[in-house]
């Protein structure tokens, strides 16, 4: 039916337009993912602190390697570009948990 | 092993701030220009020294002493050329700073920030007053132009016009201390520069990646001093270049008349670097509206990092972004070419819609990055 086939078709679309946004940004060429690039607010700032060893340790090899790349005004060579769908959100559940702490100890704030 | 350099306690300061400074590994030649702005701000109080040697600022033997710092004085001619085209120097970098600035989010180091809007607003005031000073017909009217734009203010505008007058005109007494604010500005500048720098150090710079990059530095010496000599050596070039072969290039040749109250130039018309607020002024039919425009073209950038609102920092992974800055930057440019222009069709209406697509940047790039964040989350 048309109308059971449109939510799948924009899910889809997104899903297209987003792989096709994500590959244009270009944080990929340096073999970064998503959640290394993202600005160190003090909340993105607290969920790198509760990140485990292996993941921080991961974290910084990339920056480390991209801001060599960087240097040199080069990328990484093509096979090695972070790919849409092996980007992990690492740090998303972290910084979930520190945004709902802050925000509850904010509400805690107004009240007293 | 601590060294004499990292305890003495007046070389430490030095020290810190040009041998020992941890400096990401991948700036690029767009962080050169702080530095050469330093090198602009050095060139112009020495040549700038020297010239009020000779310079006389009185409206009967102003326009003489120039002459006769051209003619007379031993290399004076070269004195007077370094100044006046290193304030075009200046403000090459100066745009060229901000502009690194803009794209690459340094302003989300806010402190550096807004002391660099004020240096940029010192410097705006102090080649302002300096074009007053040889009193040629478009030192005159210049100055009569802009500072009549204070009448604009209600209530007290005219009051204030006069205060800043010394008179009922433009006048030896506004000549007089247009002088002494052009002479003592520099000095204010070196004051706020140092202020800028200590903000800057308190974080350490940002890099074209906009990632934190302290898992990843290098000292300032030899690496960067190194650099920033190289962009020394390719300025200074281009400096001699202009300032030997062709130094009134960017002149206007109505600055050889001396100033006449009596006969007004048929263009009146600011330095290049002013052009496109000039632009953005007339393109406002009401004065106080054009008068408001003209200080939100610049003001508009302390709005920058309150309305920062995207993931990353900086334009480096938004391609859409890029593609809005780099058309901010053309729109900068037919604003300069317009300011130029008489206010005649078809430049009244041109300089009218890119004043509007100059502002409608800075609405519609917070924007367009909330869409692109929203996209690849």
């Amino acid at each position: 039916m048309a109308v059971s086939k449109a939510p799948a078709f924009l899910s889809q679309l997104r899903l297209t337009l987003g792989r096709m946004a994500y590959n244009a940004s270009g944080f990929n060429k340096y073999g970064l993912m998503h959640d290394d690039v993202l600005y160190e607010t003090p909340d993105v700032e607290e969920a790198i602190r509760r990140l485990p060893t292996k993941l921080v340790d991961e974290r910084n090899y990339r920056i480390l390697r991209a801001l060599q790349y960087s240097g040199l005004k080069k990328y990484l060579p093509k096979n090695e570009w972070t790919k849409y769908e092996e980007d992990v959100r690492y740090l998303q559940p972290y910084l979930e948990e520190v945004i709902r702490e802050r925000k509850e100890k904010e509400s805690w704030e107004k009240m007293f | 092993m601590a060294t004499f350099r990292s305890t003495h306690p007046l070389i430490k300061i030095l020290n810190n701030a040009l041998v020992d400074l941890p400096a990401p590994t991948n700036i690029s030649s767009w962080w050169n220009f702080g530095s050469l702005l330093g090198l602009c701000l050095t060139t112009q109080i020495l040549t700038g020294l020297f010239l009020a040697m000779h310079y006389t600022p009185h409206v009967d033997l102003a326009f003489s002493s120039v002459i006769h710092i051209m003619r007379d004085v031993n290399y004076g001619w070269l004195l007077r050329t370094i100044h006046a085209n290193g304030a075009s120097f200046f403000f090459i970098c100066l745009y060229l700073h901000v502009g690194r600035g803009m794209f690459y989010g340094s302003y989300l180091y806010m402190m550096t920030w807004f002391s660099g809007i004020a240096l940029l607003l010192l410097t705006m005031g102090a080649a302002f007053m300096g074009y007053v000073l040889p009193w040629g017909q478009m030192s005159f009217w210049g100055a009569t132009v802009i500072t009549n734009l204070l009448s604009a203010i209600p209530y007290m505008g005219d009051t204030v016009v006069q205060w800043v007058w010394g008179g009922f005109a433009v006048d030896n007494a506004t000549l007089n201390r247009f002088f002494s604010f052009h002479f003592i500005i520099p000095f204010i500048i070196m004051a706020v520069v140092m202020i800028h720098l200590l903000f800057l150090h308190q974080t350490g710079s940002n890099n074209p990646l906009g990632l934190k990059s302290d898992t990843d530095k290098i000292p300032f010496h030899p690496y960067f001093t190194i650099k920033d000599l190289v962009g020394f050596l390719i300025m200074l070039s281009l400096m001699c270049l202009l300032t030997l072969l062709n130094p009134n290039l960017l002149g206007d040749p109505e600055n050889f008349n001396p100033a006449n109250p009596l006969v007004t130039p048929v263009h009146i018309q600011p330095e290049w670097y002013f052009l496109f607020a000039y632009a953005i002024l007339r393109s406002i039919p009401n004065k106080l509206g054009g008068v408001i425009a003209l200080l939100m073209s610049i003001l508009i950038l302390a709005i920058l990092p309150i309305w920062h609102k995207s993931s990353l920092r900086g334009l480096s992974f938004y391609p859409l972004n890029k593609f809005m800055f780099w058309m901010m930057v053309g729109t900068v440019f037919i604003l300069t070419w317009i300011g130029a222009k008489p206010v005649e069709d078809p430049y009244v209406f041109i300089g009218q819609l890119f004043t509007v697509i100059y502002f409608s940047y800075f609405i519609l790039a917070p924007v367009s990055l909330k869409m692109w964040d929203f996209l690849i989350k």
